[in-house]
C-alpha cells in the first residue's frame, strides 16, 4: 500500500517533468579532451621511446647473445634474490613501525611519520654513501661492536649483499610503511575491544583480527616494494661487491661500456616481462587466497 | 507481521543459575581535571534489565567500558557476582559486550564470529560448532551462519552480535546503544525481541542509550545520569510519572513545568501556590532545592466541565495540531503556557482558538519537582 502511494507521489513531490529523471545520465561530449595533456605527454615522451627500445631489442640477436652472457644470468638472478630478500625484511620493518605508528598518540605519531618520511625527502646517494661510512671497516659499527667486546677485528660490513640489502631496505621502508598504516588505520577500533570481551589475549587479538584485517596493506606494500627493489642501481655500486650487481647495473654496462644499445634493450625487456609475470603470478594467488577465505 | 524471530524457549541449557549481579562503589572516571563519572553506586541485580540513560557527555558508555575492562577507573570499586574484578583484564570478566556499531569481525562468517568466544576458550571444534549454531538458531539466523557481515542486514547483523555475545554464557550483557542504527520500524522489533530473549535466559542486562522511549520500553529500572552522576533511578513508569528535577522531566519527553510555592507537605501530598492557576493538590516525593516547580505531562493534562471535581483552571485554546495518533493543543492559563495531548480517538467537538475551556489534572499526575536551571 505504501510503496504505490509513494511511487504516485513522488514524481508530483519533485516537481519534476516525466522524463526528468533522465537528465543525470546525459551525456557530455569533450571529457576526453581533458585526457589530452597527459596523453599527448605519454605517447610523445614514454610510449614511442619505449616502441624503439622493443624494436631494437629484437635487432642483432640480441636476446641470445645476452642470455649466452653467464654475468647476465648472474645478475638476474642477483635481482630476484636481493629483491625478495629485501621486501620480505622491508614489510616486516615496515609493519612494526606501522603498528607502532597506529598505536601512537598523536604527538609521538608526527614525529615518526616525520622520520619514516626522512628518507623519502633525502636523495639515494646521499643514503647510500652514509651507509656505507657507518659500515665500513673503521666505521660507527664495527667501532662500537669492538667496544663493547662482540668482535675483535673489524667484521666486514660493506661490498657485500647484506649491505646491499641494508640500504635498499632504508629507501623502501617508507613505501612499506604507508600502504600498512593506512590497511591498520581503517581498522575499527571496536574489533580488538570486541575480541577482548570475548576471550581474546593480546596474542590472539594479533593473529586473528589485525593480521588479516591488515592484509590488503600488507600485500600492496609487498608488490610496490619488490617492483621498485628489482630495478635499483645505484646501491650495488656504492654497497655491493663484484658478485652483487643486479640487472639495471648489467643494462649500464651493455650500454655504456660496451655501447650495445640492443643488447640493453633486450635487457630491459627480460626486466620489465619478468617482473610483470611474477607480478601477474603474485595476484592470482592473493586472489586465490581471498576466495579460499570465503568459502 | 512483526512475528519475534527470537524465541527464548527453545534454547537448550536455558536453566542457568540465578547470577550477573555487577555493583559499581563509589566508581569514579577522571581525565585529566575532567570528571567523567562522578563517585557512581549502581547495582544490577541478578536478571534484572537496568538501563543508563542520559545524553552525550554524561558518562554513561564510560561506565560502561568501565564495568567491561575497557577503561580503568580513577577511583571506587566493580563487583561481578560480589567478587572485585578490578585487576581483571576483559577477557576475565566474563561479560557479554554488543557495541554501537555491533563490531563483527568482517573478515569471519556469522558463525565464525558466533565461534570466536568458544575458540579463545579452547572449546572442541564439534561442540564448539555446535554451539555456535545454536545460538544463531536462537536468534532466527541458523540458515545465515556462512554469510560475511557485509552480506546482512542491520537487524541480522545486530542478531549475530548479540548471538556472539550470548553464546559463552556470560554472566550478564552489555549493551552500548545496539540500536542506534536501525531504522524506526526495525529499532521497535529488535527491542521487543531483546526483551524476551533477555526475560527467557534470566540474564541482567546493562543497557546504554540517550534514546527515552527505548529505556521506557526495555527496562526494569532506568538510571538517569547527567554530568557523570546518577539523578533519578527508579521504574520507568515511577521515572517518568514523579521526576525529581525539571532536567529529569524534560529530558524524559514533552511535559508542562509551572513554577510554584510550596504551601504545606505532608508527606506524599503537597499543596502548593502555582500562581496564577491557584492552588493544587500535588504528589510530593520530598525533593528539595530552592525553587520548585509542578511537572504535569501534557497526555495527563485532560478537558473538563467546570462541574468537575479535583485540580483544574480555565484556559484558552492557542493552536491545535493533528500528529496523526495524538492531537497537541496548546493553551495558554493563568499567564502560562500549557500543552495538552490527547488521542485523535478521543477528540470530541471540534474546539475553536480563544475559545474559553476547562482542563484538569488528577493529583497524582502532577509532581512537585525541583527546578534546577
Amino acid at each position: 500500500m505504501s510503496n504505490a502511494t509513494l511511487e504516485r507521489t513522488r514524481p508530483r513531490g519533485r516537481g519534476a517533468p516525466p522524463g526528468a529523471e533522465t537528465a543525470p545520465r546525459r551525456r557530455r561530449n569533450g571529457w576526453w579532451l581533458l585526457l589530452a595533456p597527459i596523453l599527448a605527454f605519454d605517447v610523445v615522451l614514454f610510449l614511442t621511446p619505449l616502441g624503439k627500445l622493443v624494436g631494437a631489442s629484437f635487432a642483432d640477436n640480441a636476446y641470445q647473445r645476452v642470455l649466452e652472457d653467464p654475468l647476465v644470468v648472474r645478475a638476474l638472478v642477483n635481482t630476484l634474490t636481493i629483491s625478495l630478500a629485501s621486501t620480505i625484511v622491508t614489510v616486516v620493518l615496515g609493519y612494526i613501525i606501522a603498528m607502532v605508528l597506529w598505536r601512537a598518540g598523536t604527538v609521538t605519531r608526527v614525529i615518526l611519520f616525520a622520520v619514516v618520511l626522512l628518507p623519502f625527502w633525502t636523495g639515494i646517494l646521499v643514503k647510500n654513501f652514509a651507509w656505507a661510512v657507518l659500515l665500513q671497516d673503521n666505521g660507527i659499527v664495527n667501532a662500537f661492536l669492538q667496544g663493547i667486546g662482540l668482535t675483535g677485528a673489524p667484521i666486514p660490513l660493506l661490498h657485500n649483499r647484506f649491505a646491499v640489502i641494508v640500504g635498499m631496505v632504508h629507501c623502501l621502508l617508507p613505501y612499506a610503511v604507508f600502504p600498512i598504516f593506512s590497511s591498520l588505520a581503517s581498522i575499527d577500533d571496536r574489533l580488538g575491544l570486541a575480541a577482548r570481551s570475548l576471550g581474546a589475549r593480546e596474542g590472539s587479538v594479533f593473529r586473528r583480527i589485525t593480521l588479516p584485517l591488515s592484509m590488503p596493506g600488507i600485500s600492496a606494500a609487498g608488490l610496490l616494494v619488490f617492483i621498485i627493489s628489482t630495478g635499483f642501481f645505484i646501491t650495488p655500486v656504492v654497497m655491493g661487491g663484484p658478485g652483487d650487481m643486479m640487472i639495471a647495473n648489467q643494462i649500464d654496462y651493455y650500454a655504456r661500456q660496451l655501447t650495445d644499445f640492443s643488447g640493453a634493450a633486450a635487457l630491459a625487456v627480460i626486466l620489465t616481462v619478468m617482473v610483470s609475470i611474477l607480478v601477474a603470478v603474485y595476484q592470482r594467488v592473493l586472489k586465490a587466497g581471498g576466495q579460499h577465505e570465503d568459502n | 507481521m512483526t512475528a519475534s524471530v527470537i524465541s527464548a524457549e527453545s534454547i537448550p541449557g536455558t536453566g542457568r543459575a540465578a547470577q550477573g549481579a555487577i555493583e559499581l562503589r563509589q566508581v569514579s572516571k577522571h581525565y585529566g581535571d575532567v570528571v567523567a563519572v562522578d563517585e557512581l553506586d549502581l547495582t544490577v541485580q541478578p536478571g534484572e534489565f537496568v538501563t543508563l540513560l542520559g545524553p552525550s557527555g554524561s558518562g554513561k558508555t564510560t561506565t560502561m567500558m568501565m564495568v567491561a575492562g575497557f577503561e580503568e577507573h580513577t577511583a571506587g570499586t566493580v563487583l561481578i557476582d560480589g567478587r572485585p574484578v578490578d585487576s581483571l583484564p576483559p577477557r576475565d570478566r566474563n561479560l557479554g559486550v554488543v557495541f554501537q556499531n555491533y563490531a563483527l569481525f568482517p573478515h569471519m562468517s556469522a558463525l565464525e564470529n558466533v565461534e570466536f568466544a568458544l575458540r579463545m576458550r579452547k572449546v572442541p571444534r564439534p561442540e564448539r560448532r555446535q554451539r555456535a549454531e545454536e545460538a544463531l538458531d536462537r536468534v532466527g539466523l541458523g540458515k545465515m551462519g556462512g554469510r560475511k557481515p557485509r552480506q546482512l542486514s542491520g537487524g541480522q547483523q545486530q542478531r549475530v552480535a548479540l548471538a556472539r555475545a550470548l553464546v559463552f554464557n556470560p554472566a550478564a550483557l552489555l549493551l552500548d546503544e545496539p540500536m542506534a542504527a536501525l531504522d524506526k520500524r526495525l529499532r521497535e522489533q529488535m527491542q521487543e525481541e531483546i526483551k524476551t530473549l533477555q526475560k527467557g535466559l534470566g540474564i541482567s542486562v546493562l543497557f546504554v542509550t540517550h534514546d527515552q522511549d527505548e529505556a521506557m520500553a526495555m527496562s526494569d529500572r532506568i538510571v538517569v545520569m547527567k554530568d557523570g552522576k546518577i539523578v533519578q533511578s527508579g521504574p520507568p513508569e515511577e521515572v517518568y510519572n514523579h521526576p525529581l528535577t525539571d532536567w529529569v522531566a524534560s529530558f524524559l519527553g514533552d511535559t508542562n513545568l509551572i513554577p510554584c510555592t510550596i504551601v504545606e507537605r505532608n508527606g506524599e501530598e503537597a499543596v502548593v501556590d502555582l500562581g496564577g492557576l491557584g492552588l493544587a493538590k500535588v504528589r510530593d516525593r520530598g525533593a528539595s532545592g530552592e525553587n520548585y516547580a509542578v511537572s504535569i505531562r501534557p497526555e495527563h493534562l485532560k478537558f473538563r466541565t467546570r462541574a468537575a471535581a479535583g485540580n483544574g483552571c480555565a484556559a484558552t485554546l492557542v493552536s491545535s495540531t493533528n500528529l496523526g495518533a495524538t492531537v497537541r493543543h496548546r493553551l495558554t492559563a493563568g499567564g502560562h503556557e500549557l500543552q495538552l495531548r490527547e488521542l485523535s480517538s478521543d477528540r470530541g467537538t471540534r474546539i475553536l482558538p480563544d475559545e474559553e475551556l476547562w482542563v484538569g489534572w488528577d493529583a497524582d499526575k502532577a509532581q512537585l519537582l525541583v527546578l534546577e536551571s
